[in-house]
């Protein structure tokens, strides 16, 4: 795999960089074992149940997981399409519309590791934001470039 | 002339990558250095992006400073931004939670 990210990768997308001081099969197996998954997906205070993690892996295949807050209560969901897989360096991910999140438009998540050896290089980029379709995220980019030129205009 | 402002601000912003230096210095100020690591580009080209949105008026450069810092000069973009910054705030914090769990499971196999 190139160590490249062409430039356009910046375009929209959320870029993340970050190096793990584990071989790259561990950090392949923390996205793809739902065991491993259910360890540490899902932000601070909301668990995310083993039971709740379903990882059909292939490419076409279902990446699912359902935070849920403790002791019952909000459930939430986020769900991705398999599209790219290459063990143990390549994860590609489409996820689902998600309108009462105001995502209106999928969004791609594609996890790269890359062999450092001892360690992983991990590159994630998410996006696009805004997309290209309609949606809040545009409106909102839109309405900030329009009250830019408005400020430009006085 | 008013229209030539325009047109610089938006050629501005019409680059990914100038959009996406906006968004870091949207966290605060930073040097070309800093800039430049999450690119696969050179040195010299952050410096050429950074003078088209220092020439577009979207950032300040200090004129003291040795290192010449980029500070962001655009409140209206602030909502586009903010919207970048969340979805990397989750990712960051995911990540976080991610590293401490192959953390873990290091020392348990220690």
């Amino acid at each position: 795999m190139s160590d490249s990210t062409p430039v356009t990768a910046a375009d929209q997308e959320v870029l993340i960089t970050r190096i793990f001081d584990v071989p790259r099969e561990q950090v392949f197996k923390a996205w793809t074992d739902p065991d491993e998954v259910a360890a540490w997906y899902g932000p601070e205070h909301m668990d995310v149940p083993r039971e709740k993690v379903r990882i059909d892996l292939r490419v076409g295949g279902r990446w699912e997981v359902t935070m849920v807050r403790p002791g019952g209560g909000a459930e939430f969901a986020i769900s991705y399409e398999i599209l790219e897989l290459v063990e143990p360096e390549l994860i590609v991910m489409r996820s689902d519309p998600m309108p009462e999140a105001g995502m209106h438009e999928p969004t791609v998540v594609r996890v790269e590791l890359h062999d450092h050896g001892a360690k992983t290089r991990m590159t994630l980029s998410d996006g696009p934001y805004p997309p290209a379709g309609r949606g809040d995220a545009e409106a909102g980019y839109n309405a900030a470039l329009e009250k830019l030129a408005t400020r430009l205009g006085r | 002339m008013l229209s030539d402002q325009l047109s610089l601000t938006f050629a501005a912003l019409a680059d990914p990558t100038r959009r996406a230096i906006l968004t870091r210095l949207a966290e605060g100020e930073a040097t070309v250095n800093e800039l430049a690591e999450p690119f696969p580009i050179s040195k010299p080209a952050i410096s050429r992006h950074l003078k088209v949105l220092e020439h577009a008026g979207l950032i300040i450069r200090s004129r003291q400073a040795q290192w010449r810092p980029s500070r962001m000069q655009a409140d209206p973009l602030d909502d586009a931004v903010e919207w970048m910054q969340s979805r990397k705030r989750t990712w960051e914090a995911r990540i976080d939670r991610l590293d401490a769990h192959l953390r873990h499971k290091g020392e348990q196999r220690e």
